[in-house]
């Protein structure tokens, strides 16, 4: 049925994106009505498979060979995903057409933009590593297309390649995760082993994680740190994070569906998927868990200054993704996805809200808009539903999930006191959170008018822009509560049905729960008292920043204290964390291209093309030829034994 | 009475072999029009094709095969000749190279000279290739990649106007005599140290010999086959041949005679490799006792494939120009097969084989694509190429099917052949695993270097279509259809491209034959 969905997706070239629109709509209301048969049975794996090809095996390890299958598998899990990508996929889908009207090379928009839905499909259903990672490549070339949209803009072109060679990295320790995986498992586990029944992994059922199997070798801890390298890549997290604020240049639906449903999900997805099928080893988690909090942290205060109000979402994202990783670092894989379902509809509402500004005004820059709630009543309200589930104030979506995923990591720190600065950070960021979104808020849409007078007046958009910010609004208000519904526990429950899981919800601790919504409400106040009705809060201008700290001052005395953590502590702190950003990761990224390129400019130079050289070369070869046969061979064989 | 039985096993090679005299004898007779010279070289090749399939065992047609099924895969030390299904499968492999290279050459310009030298000295080159697919002797060996080796000299330099052809064909020359002496000077070592030249005794007797002698004999034999192969550092020679020969010779070479050499690797090579793995003696040249070369052999042909791999792909990154981008390539291909020697199993020689066929494809088809669109005068470099894939969508496709086949993308045979090899590798344990991983890091580096090509293609803004062939004299005749590309190169173009699918969806098609062929190579030794 699926592959009968993305089938007819794949078909799809014709002109109209009307038509994508309804077959993304058709997607979706399949994905859903499974991932409700899901519910409604919790615990019923539906996997249908055809053996791709067989390899031959050889006497001795692998006497059968093995096998590559193409499946679907239906499971919680991925009925899960399927709602979130088919759910989300049809609202971007619809508000394309109000927000891209404009835009030429539509059919290649659609084309391309269904094609990476389908692929986000295809890999939420695949039942193998392989299918996985082959949906996985694609994923990622779609992703390419689109944030190179506009490629005759520079930038853009760049921000493209940016995202695909960084991506690449991880893709690369992906697979190679894949093959270390495979040499440990490929005869033991189920059915002889993935050396027979072709990397299946069927959710619910596998043995993968007892520790009899898993062991805790050096091997499956690197495998284990490979696969997170390949997540990283895609879901952005540090170090691999710095594609994801360039991908801004694409267009901002484009932007939405990377950042809700598609691309960052798949990473995090993969883990989950390797948490809960292959298991990781206790030094593997402790890597997750400081990865995902650190992350956590360090994307929010760069989210704390920056200007453009796409960029400032797109920190947010590497930001709550790292929440998604820690939750599933720290074991708690249906955690970490309970988030990831919240975080599509909130986060997805955030970018298309953004959207409709910049499709009104024309610019990303915060400190031009201000005084848009009056005109654009809608995106004003949309947006901040969207800021309140992000800040995770109750009931909004996001304070459900990311509850849930402190107070389940709080739930591991006397296991494991090493979690303890990673779960800090965590906490330290649902501030930073709050107030980063609402200063975009208060920026945007506070005051009484647009700071810039050159930019046209405001309006709302189409209806087709509208009706989905109310969707997601809806969804941004109500996902969370969605726990409270049975079939949804049952979702969460099924996929947490694996022996060792732990369920997805009702860990949540009520002390806990009151200490991060204080955070987060204060966070927005002082979001408020800076930037509210249109302010603009500034270090260097002294005529604004001065009458401010002296309010400061005289109503909390604690102006010192602010002024060190909340200026310069986290500024001082941005400012590293952009340095670092800036110069020693792209630094690194640009070094491995220039040795690259200066090796090969000398291996280059040595083709002179004269037959004379070349002797010198076949004397060298030759030279080298006889030192390892007669020295090198020899020596390998008696330290280490013939093969 | 003539005994004439021994025809029979042998006709594919002589219907070459008359093909070969035909174009030559016409040629004398004053016959030298390009369709009747390439019309015999083709159909020739045509024939040995179908009548190796049928020998192999293809149920449709294995009523006319022409070796008696018992003289197949007999085990034990035979004479100068073996027939084995892994050695009908590259016979197949060969011929398949030389039927693309001769379908496309028909749409060569038809005031050219030379046409009917051209298809006998393919079609004399071919008889050497499938003699050495054959081969049970060193020497028998040697000769018959002596004989592929002096026809593509002259192949390369058939034109005998163009300079450049000159240059490469002199240096080709060069080298391959200085290969040629290395070998015959390696296998008298071997000859020295086991008093035979039969490569399945030779292996039998794996534990027999004077260490030294034999690792030196088998030095000298890696560098001389290692230039057939182009392995680093032998390799040099390749890109500026390649480069420097006429396009369609250059897609022989890459997809054809360059197959032979890895086919020669396997037979010399793989004897003491498999032999050591079933008697499990010494493997220390210096100890007392019986010695094994085995695994020797393995760590120096593990070396060389990486370094061939790396080398090659560093060097590919840079290259401004096609033909030089797609011979460097090459080279680092060649590192991946190897991989396959290396391991010495059966999946492994199977993984190799698919892997060989695929180059076949990809890279021969390649050089067929490059040499026509040179035809509707678009220039060496890649970025010449710009915008191609929207003003000639077809071309454009199928050039991109072979790129992302060589990169290894899903869904095509590349992936399918890499995904083989390397596993197989990594089912052998041991540091082989390691092989696989620097496979795998290079085909991720390679990515880069085909990608580039794609986005050229299909992406930057086209320049102003040339106009050199006018359009309206360019539908006019058979050989200037498709735009000036000639229904021959197009249709073997094709062919490439869905073949390249095709194997890619459902790999069993090949993988079958070629996994029990292996297993039977393996069972009965080279």
């Amino acid at each position: 049925m699926i592959i009968g969905v993305t089938g007819t997706r794949l078909r799809r070239f014709e002109y109209g994106g009307w038509i994508a629109v309804a077959l993304s709509g058709a997607a979706m209301v399949v994905g859903v009505l499974i991932a409700f048969g899901e519910a409604m049975s919790p615990g019923n794996y539906t996997n249908v498979q055809i053996t791709w090809f067989h390899v031959a095996g050889a006497p001795g390890t692998f006497p059968n060979g093995f096998t590559l299958v193409m499946g679907t598998l239906v499971d919680p899990i991925s009925s899960l995903m399927l709602v979130v990508v088919t759910v989300v996929g049809f609202v971007v889908m619809l508000y394309s057409i109000g927000y891209m009207h404009h835009d030429k090379g539509l059919p290649r928009y659609y084309a391309e933009l269904s094609l990476f839905l389908a692929a986000m499909n295809g890999l939420v259903i695949s039942n193998n590593l392989i299918e996985f990672f082959l949906f996985w490549e694609l994923v990622g070339l779609c992703s390419y297309f689109l944030i190179g949209f506009y490629y005759e803009k520079p930038s853009a072109a760049s921000a493209a390649k940016e995202a695909f060679l960084v991506t690449r990295i991880g893709d690369i320790m992906f697979l190679l995760g894949i093959f270390l995986y495979f040499s440990h498992y490929a005869t033991a586990g189920p059915n002889g082993g993935w050396a027979a029944n072709g990397f299946v992994f069927v959710h619910g059922t596998t043995p993968f994680l007892a520790p009899s199997i898993r062991g805790s070798s050096t091997l499956i801890t690197v495998a284990g740190i490979m696969i997170l390298g390949g997540a990283a890549g895609k879901s952005a997290q540090f170090p691999l994070h710095v594609w994801l604020p360039d991908a801004m240049e694409g267009p901002t639906t484009v932007s939405a569906l990377i950042h809700a449903a598609t691309m960052v999900a798949a990473g995090v997805y993969l883990l989950a998927v390797a948490s809960l099928f292959l298991g990781f080893t206790s030094f593997d988690s402790l890597v997750i868990v400081a990865i995902g909090g650190f992350t956590a942290f360090f994307a929010a205060t760069m989210a704390v200054v920056h200007p453009d109000i796409k960029r400032v979402i797109a920190y947010s994202t590497i930001s709550q993704l790292g929440y998604m990783v820690l939750a599933i670092g720290a074991g708690f894989a249906m955690v970490g996805l309970y988030h990831l379902f919240t975080h599509a509809f909130f986060k997805a509402l955030l970018f298309l809200a953004a959207g409709s500004v910049i499709h009104a005004l024309g610019t990303q820059d915060l400190f031009k808009m201000g005084g848009l709630k009056k005109p654009m009543k809608l995106t004003a309200a949309a947006f901040a539903i969207g800021g309140l589930a992000l800040a995770g104030i109750p009931p909004f979506a996001g304070f459900w999930s990311k509850d849930d995923v402190l107070s389940s990591v709080y739930s591991q720190l006397g296991a494991h006191p090493a979690y303890w600065p990673f779960f800090v950070m965590a906490f330290a960021a649902v501030f930073l959170t709050a107030y980063y979104i609402f200063r975009a808020w208060f920026l945007a849409f506070s005051g009484d008018r647009i700071r810039d007078p050159t930019l046209p007046a405001a309006h709302e958009g189409p209806w087709v822009m509208q009706v989905p910010l109310v969707i997601l609004s809806a969804f941004a208000v109500g996902a969370g509560l969605f726990v409270f519904l049975p079939g949804f526990q049952g979702l969460l429950l099924g996929g947490a049905g694996v022996a060792g899981i732990p369920p997805a919800y009702g860990t949540a601790d009520v002390f806990l729960s009151a200490v991060s919504v204080l955070l987060a409400a204060g966070g927005i106040g002082l979001a408020a008292l800076l930037w509210g009705n249109g302010r603009v809060f500034s270090l260097a201008d002294s005529s604004v920043a001065q009458p401010l700290r002296r309010l400061l001052l005289h109503r909390y005395y604690f102006k010192v204290g602010y002024d060190w953590i909340g200026a310069k502590g986290v500024y001082t702190v941005s400012r590293a964390a952009d340095f670092f950003d800036r110069y020693v990761i792209d630094g690194t990224v640009h070094g491995l291209e220039r040795m690259f390129g200066a090796m090969s400019d000398r291996l280059r130079r040595m083709q002179s093309g004269l037959v004379s050289d070349y002797a010198a070369y076949i004397v060298a070869g030759l030279l080298g030829l006889f030192a390892i046969l007669l020295v090198v061979a020899p020596f390998l064989i008696a330290r280490f034994g013939g093969s | 009475m003539i005994d004439t039985s021994f025809v029979g096993p042998f006709l594919p090679e002589i219907v070459l072999l008359a093909a070969t005299l035909l174009v030559f004898l016409l040629d004398v007779l004053g016959v030298r029009r390009l369709e009747i010279a390439g019309a015999i070289g083709v159909v020739g090749v045509g024939v040995a094709f179908f009548l190796v399939a049928a020998d192999l065992g293809f149920s449709p047609i294995a009523g006319f095969a022409t070796i008696p099924s018992g003289q197949i895969n007999v085990g034990g030390p035979t004479g100068l000749y073996a027939f084995t299904s892994l050695g009908l499968v590259f016979q197949l492999i060969f011929l398949t190279a030389a039927f693309l290279v001769g379908l496309a050459s028909l749409s060569r310009p038809t005031g050219e000279r030379g046409a009917s030298i051209f298809y006998g000295l393919l079609t004399l080159a071919t008889l050497g290739m499938l003699l050495v697919a054959i081969a049970a002797d060193l020497i028998f060996l040697l000769l018959a990649i002596e004989l592929t080796s002096i026809s593509t000299y002259l192949l390369v330099a058939y034109t005998r106007k163009d300079g450049r052809s000159l240059e490469a064909a002199m240096k080709f020359y060069i080298v391959g005599a200085l290969s040629t002496t290395l070998s015959f000077f390696g296998a008298s070592l071997l000859f020295g140290a086991y008093g035979t030249t039969n490569l399945r005794a030779i292996a039998g007797m794996g534990s027999a010999g004077v260490p030294t002698l034999v690792l030196l004999g088998y030095g000298f034999l890696i560098a001389g086959l290692a230039f057939k192969v182009t392995l680093v550092p032998f390799h040099a020679w390749a890109v500026d041949v390649y480069d420097g020969a006429p396009t369609d010779v250059s897609a022989f070479l890459a997809g054809g005679t360059k197959k032979i050499g890895l086919f020669a690797f396997f037979l010399v090579f793989l004897g003491p490799i498999l032999a050591v793995k079933a008697s499990g003696a010494s493997t220390l040249p210096f100890g007392t006792g019986p010695f094994n070369v085995g695994p020797v052999l393995q760590i120096a042909l593990a070396a060389a494939a990486v370094l061939t791999m790396t080398v090659g792909n560093v060097l590919a990154l840079l290259q401004k120009e096609m033909k030089r981008m797609l011979a460097y390539s090459s080279i680092s291909q060649a590192g991946y097969m190897l991989i396959g020697v290396t391991v010495g199993t059966a999946p492994a020689i199977a993984g190799a084989t698919l892997q060989i066929f695929a180059h076949v494809l990809m890279k021969g088809g390649a050089f067929l694509v490059v040499a026509a669109v040179a035809g509707v005068g678009v220039g060496p470099l890649i970025t010449d190429w710009r915008g191609l894939g929207t003003r000639r969508p077809l071309l454009g496709v199928a050039f991109g099917l072979m790129l992302l086949s060589l990169a290894g993308v899903p869904l095509t045979i590349g992936f399918v052949s890499k995904f083989v090899l390397f596993s197989s590798a990594v089912e052998a344990q041991g540091w082989f695993v390691w092989l696989a991983v620097a496979g795998l890091l290079n085909s991720a580096l390679s990515v880069f270097y085909y990608a580039r090509v794609l986005k050229v293609m299909f992406f930057d803004v086209a320049d102003p279509m040339p106009t050199t062939v006018p359009l309206a004299a360019a539908a006019s005749s058979a050989r200037l259809a498709f735009g000036g590309i000639g229904v021959g190169r197009a249709a073997a173009i094709a062919l490439v491209a869905v073949v390249i699918v095709a194997v890619g969806i459902y790999p069993q098609l090949l993988l079958g034959p070629i996994q029990s062929a292996a297993q039977h190579f393996v069972n009965v030794g080279p």
